[in-house]
């Protein structure tokens, strides 16, 4: 495989191709009639994943350093360039990504019946602003990129939204817009302090890193801005807020990209950009314990509120604000366990978010409520849709077996060292975790078949089966075998220790075995 | 093409954009002394005011392609790229002008075609203005510009709005003079000389006479209220708001570009040894311009109205983009300027055709789902908003990125954090603009039907998103003519940026 794609040149077209190919494929959605936007989305989607599955094999990772990299001058006076590159971490994001988004196009098969050409689009246009913002290696670009996604979902929450949805859309932008306009700030005083340092006006990615130390003592305030534009992202407690309006009010597709994909770009930023840049301000006692104190209520609140959620989707809405809490956790221990758990808890949360959100949609579908309520004893009218749900529940809990347990267990073992406070309270999270999915589990699935309007539900398409498929294959695969998932990010979560550990040493956590024999 | 100034041909050759552009207005004129009784002929008089524009476009592509410099110091007016690129803009935004003139005027009844000279002499003023070496040039520049657009605003003889609009222009404007002429007066005073370049060598040894700090003061009063800074805005909003639209478009483009464009000549080439004295009321100005501006725009429920406020905010953005006293900060000026005369022409263009009778009543409501029956107005209207927010992928982002560039590059990083804080808080406005348009239902079935633009109107709006958007995604041409045009202006060897090395 290795072989055939180095013969096709795939390493230089590939990551251009796939930033890319969703903006050409705008314009047949745009140009074709209306009944084939769907069909041209999902033939764009997949191409798109299946050109980047190549990058599975592609990618060296071994190195953990920036991979695939090309660059071309942009704003050459400024020392901006169109740059591109990837390593283990952002090739699993990518790989999420363009697994989740034809899903999507499928899942809103039926659903979106109103301005279809402009919701593809939108869906289209999103899967290059994400994509962007994974690969870019310059800060400029990753800053446009990181903006210009918003207006999609922005719409896709705004025009096809639930009731309440033009609150939950500007809500949803004026709080993400609130951070990255202070990271952008940020991001010009760093490149201007390194110009004036260094000679060189620049805004690659290795170019700051390298040199970030020269900011001196701007380096709390310009970690804050990148932080506090992460951290609304991801989101972080207290900044939560937007999150559950926008998951609920936006429609099925919208929340699983966002639960699926943007908020990891949060937790990405974190692991690519603020921590690296500023590592002794990171790492400082009081970032720390901050850190950790709002990871730490991020999981135990959100599990707690989800746990009284009347709503499926906001349950499975405040269900992430405790997922995401296991990741900041984990960055922060920077063990390569805990590094590598953050990492899989952010792909396993894709995938059984994703699954989870779209089962709750096909609900909706059929039976237009999301209370809880409504519905109980679903196991005998529909059973294959109540199996997939409970493996998917499961999986979101944390089953041995399946990938919520690798992620979480990883991210538990390798903080445990370092702050066993705070990993012993967040170990409640999967307690209540498994208490709110179970019991919504119950009461939607099982208990008595009591509702008559439930008796005629029917079960999974064929088209609903083939969306989730893949998910449940990524939940197996994830559970059974991790050891190609973790090999990969490996490599990349050493080098994030390394950056950490050179100035400052991190807490005397000495060498570490690789869970993965190399 | 060195020139020199002090012979009447080199003189001339210098002024050919401005006595071109004066001697087609009095051509149309007189054209009109005939013809001034129909619609056509009013029709006819724009076409001639716009055909008018290409004798004066060509001398300025002539000068400025030919690297047209003064022989010896340049006095009474620059010959500079700075002032060029000004002119440039100030042309475009009278283009425009005349453009989305051309329908509105037939549309609301407005038949009298003096109008078209009064926008060049108006023009003519404005190219003065940003050109000006010399105060009392300046001052010429300001008041021919300004008693134009006096006219202009109450235009619309049948409206009492309009006419409100023009007395309060008139009154704040004449005060606005007085408090201008008196700061000459004062720098006479204290130097000796109106010229800037005389001004900037007599103030650059040592600390600048109490006289010379005042006069400096008055000269910022007089030109704040001309670009409608806080606190010396207060007219803004009713003139916005009674003026025809158009005459609305041209006050937010090109009043605002020369008065801005002037402002910096005079600060960068008379005060740059003062700085200490005039950044910290620059700065205030600003801060309290972005956020006044921007905090009362978030109530108003008309649109022209908020507009009106939005561009109080962006006077604020631009002067924090003066505030560097670099060359960067004066690059910055010339961009942003040049981002939001573009936009804001399509913008006014776009509200001009929303509604009748001035436009005073065109709500969030009366827009929503504008984009059911006008897809393709309410994409350009919707772009416009996101380059006024300043978002990446538009022209306004670049201007906005640059002004950030400037005063980071001062170290003045709280500046830069007002300036972002503020253009968060006007997402508060701009964006339900949007919303409006895409997200809600129209009213009723009969709403937008009879939104269309006429054709020169069509023209303008489609040509300046193309533009907000090209440069928007491919800035790298625009930022770096901006900032090789700043390099003209200001005292010479003034130190290059990191990054700006060729």
């Amino acid at each position: 495989m290795t072989q055939f794609l180095a013969s096709i040149g795939f390493d230089r077209w590939i990551l251009h191709v796939l930033l890319v190919l969703p903006l050409v494929g705008v314009i047949p959605v745009l140009l074709g009639p209306v009944a084939m936007a769907r069909r041209t989305a999902l033939f764009v989607t997949v191409v798109e994943f299946v050109l980047s599955a190549g990058l599975w094999w592609a990618v060296n990772t071994t190195p953990g350093t920036l991979q695939l990299t090309s660059s071309m001058a942009w704003i050459p006076a400024w020392g901006i360039s169109y740059a591109v590159g990837i390593d283990g971490i952002s090739l699993t994001m990518v790989l999420l990504t363009t697994l989740l988004m034809p899903l999507c196009v499928l899942g809103s098969w039926n659903y979106i019946t109103e301005r279809e050409r402009g919701y593809y689009v939108m869906l289209l246009t999103l899967l290059t602003g994400v994509l962007g913002v994974f690969l870019a290696t310059d800060l400029f670009l990753f800053y446009v990129f990181w903006e210009v996604m918003l207006i999609p979902m922005y719409f896709i929450i705004g025009m096809w939204g639930g009731k309440n949805r033009l609150y939950a859309a500007i809500k949803f932008f004026v709080f993400t817009m609130a951070g990255s306009l202070l990271m952008l700030v940020a991001i010009l005083a760093l490149a201007w302090a390194v110009a004036g340092r260094t000679g060189t006006l620049s805004f690659a990615y290795e170019h700051l890193l390298t040199n970030s130390h020269v900011v001196g003592g701007l380096a709390p305030w310009l970690f804050g801005a990148f932080a506090l534009a992460f951290a609304i992202k991801v989101p972080v407690f207290p900044f939560h807020t937007w999150l559950p309006d926008a998951h609920v009010e936006a429609p099925t597709a919208g929340s699983v990209l966002l639960a699926g994909v943007l908020l990891k770009l949060g937790t990405y930023g974190f692991l690519r950009y603020a921590v690296p840049f500023f590592p002794e301000v990171a790492a400082s006692p009081w970032v720390t314990n901050l850190v950790l104190l709002l990871a730490v209520i991020g999981i135990v609140y959100g599990a707690l509120v989800a746990m009284v959620q009347p709503d499926i989707k906001k349950l499975v809405a405040y269900s992430s604000v405790s997922h995401l809490g296991f990741v900041m956790l984990g960055i922060w221990a920077a063990t390569v366990q805990s590094i590598e758990g953050a990492i899989m808890v952010m792909i396993g949360h894709g995938l059984s978010t994703g699954a989870l959100f779209f089962l709750v949609g096909m609900l909706y579908e059929r039976r237009h409520t999301r209370d809880i309520s409504a519905y109980g004893g679903l196991a005998k009218v529909v059973p294959v849709f109540s199996l997939v749900f409970t493996v998917v529940a499961l999986s979101s809990v944390g089953l041995p077996g399946l990938n919520g347990f690798i992620g979480e267990f990883l991210v538990l073992l390798g903080s445990f060292r370092v702050h066993p406070w705070a990993t012993g309270i967040a170990t409640t999270g999967v307690i209540f975790a498994a208490a709110y999915l179970l019991w919504a589990l119950q009461r939607i699935i099982y208990n008595k078949l009591d509702k008559r309007e439930n008796e005629s539900l029917t079960d999974l398409s064929a088209r609903e089966l083939v969306v989730m498929g893949p998910l449940l294959l990524g939940i197996l695969w994830m559970g059974l075998y991790p050891a190609p998932i973790l090999r990969r990010i490996e490599p990349a979560a050493v080098r994030y220790i390394e950056t950490l550990r050179g100035p400052l040493g991190f807490q005397g956590v000495s060498q570490q075995t690789p869970v993965v024999p190399r | 093409m060195p020139l020199d100034l002090t012979t009447p041909l080199g003189a001339t050759m210098a002024l050919l954009p401005e006595i071109a552009l004066t001697l087609g207005a009095l051509v149309l004129l007189l054209v009109n002394a005939w013809r001034n009784g129909t619609a056509r002929d009013s029709r006819l008089s724009g076409y001639l005011a716009l055909v008018s524009l290409v004798p004066s476009a060509i001398a300025l592509g002539i000068l400025w392609m030919g690297g047209a410099r003064a022989e010896g110091p340049a006095y009474m007016v620059a010959l500079d790229p700075y002032r060029f690129a000004a002119l440039a803009l100030i042309l475009v935004a009278t283009a425009g002008t005349i453009l989305l003139s051309l329908g509105y005027l037939e549309r609301e009844g407005l038949i009298a075609p003096e109008y078209y000279s009064l926008v060049l002499f108006a023009a003519s003023g404005m190219m003065f203005m940003a050109g000006a070496e010399d105060l009392i040039v300046l001052f010429l520049g300001l008041e021919i510009m300004s008693v134009s657009v006096y006219v202009l605003a109450g235009f619309n003889r049948g409206s009492v709005f309009s006419a409100e609009a023009a007395l309060k222009y008139f009154l704040v404007g004449a005060f606005a003079s007085a408090f201008l002429l008196y700061g000459i007066a004062l720098l006479w005073g204290a130097t000796g000389s109106t010229g800037l370049a005389d001004i900037g060598a007599r103030l650059s040894g040592g600390e600048v006479p109490v006289l010379g700090k005042l006069g400096l003061g008055l000269l910022l009063i007089g030109m704040g209220f001309k670009v409608a800074a806080v606190p010396f805005h207060m007219w803004a909003p009713d003139v916005y708001d009674g003026s025809p639209t158009p005459v609305t478009g041209f006050m937010a483009t090109g009043v605002k570009a020369a008065g801005f464009l002037g402002l910096a000549r005079i600060l960068y080439e008379a005060f740059p040894a003062a700085t200490e004295v005039w950044q910290p009321v620059v700065a205030a100005l600003a801060v309290a311009s972005m956020v006044l501006g921007n905090f009362v725009a978030l109530s108003q429920r008309s649109l022209k109205r908020m507009l009106a406020y939005s561009s109080i905010a962006h006077a604020g953005y631009l002067l924090t983009a003066l505030w560097p006293g670099s060359r960067l900060g004066s690059g910055a000026t010339l961009l942003y300027l040049a981002a939001y005369t573009l936009t804001s022409l399509a913008v006014f263009g776009i509200l001009s055709v929303l509604g009748r009778g001035g436009e005073r009543d065109v709500t969030l409501d009366s827009i929503a789902g504008l984009a059911r029956r006008r897809p393709w107005l309410a994409f350009a209207l919707s772009v416009c908003m996101l380059s006024l927010l300043g978002f990446p992928g538009t022209f306004g982002f670049v201007g906005k990125w640059a002004i950030l560039a400037a005063v980071v590059e001062a170290k003045q990083v709280v500046l830069a954090v007002v300036v972002v804080l503020t253009s968060l808080v006007s997402a508060g406005y701009y964006l339900p603009v949007v919303m409006a348009v895409y997200m809600r239902e129209p009213a009723g079935s009969e709403s937008h039907s009879g939104a269309g633009l006429p054709r020169p109107a069509v023209i303008t709006v489609a040509l300046a998103v193309a533009i907000v958007l090209l440069a928007g995604i491919l800035p790298a041409s625009a930022l770096a003519s901006a900032m090789d045009t700043a390099g003209s202006l200001g005292p010479a060897g003034s130190a290059p940026i990191v990054g700006f090395r060729r």
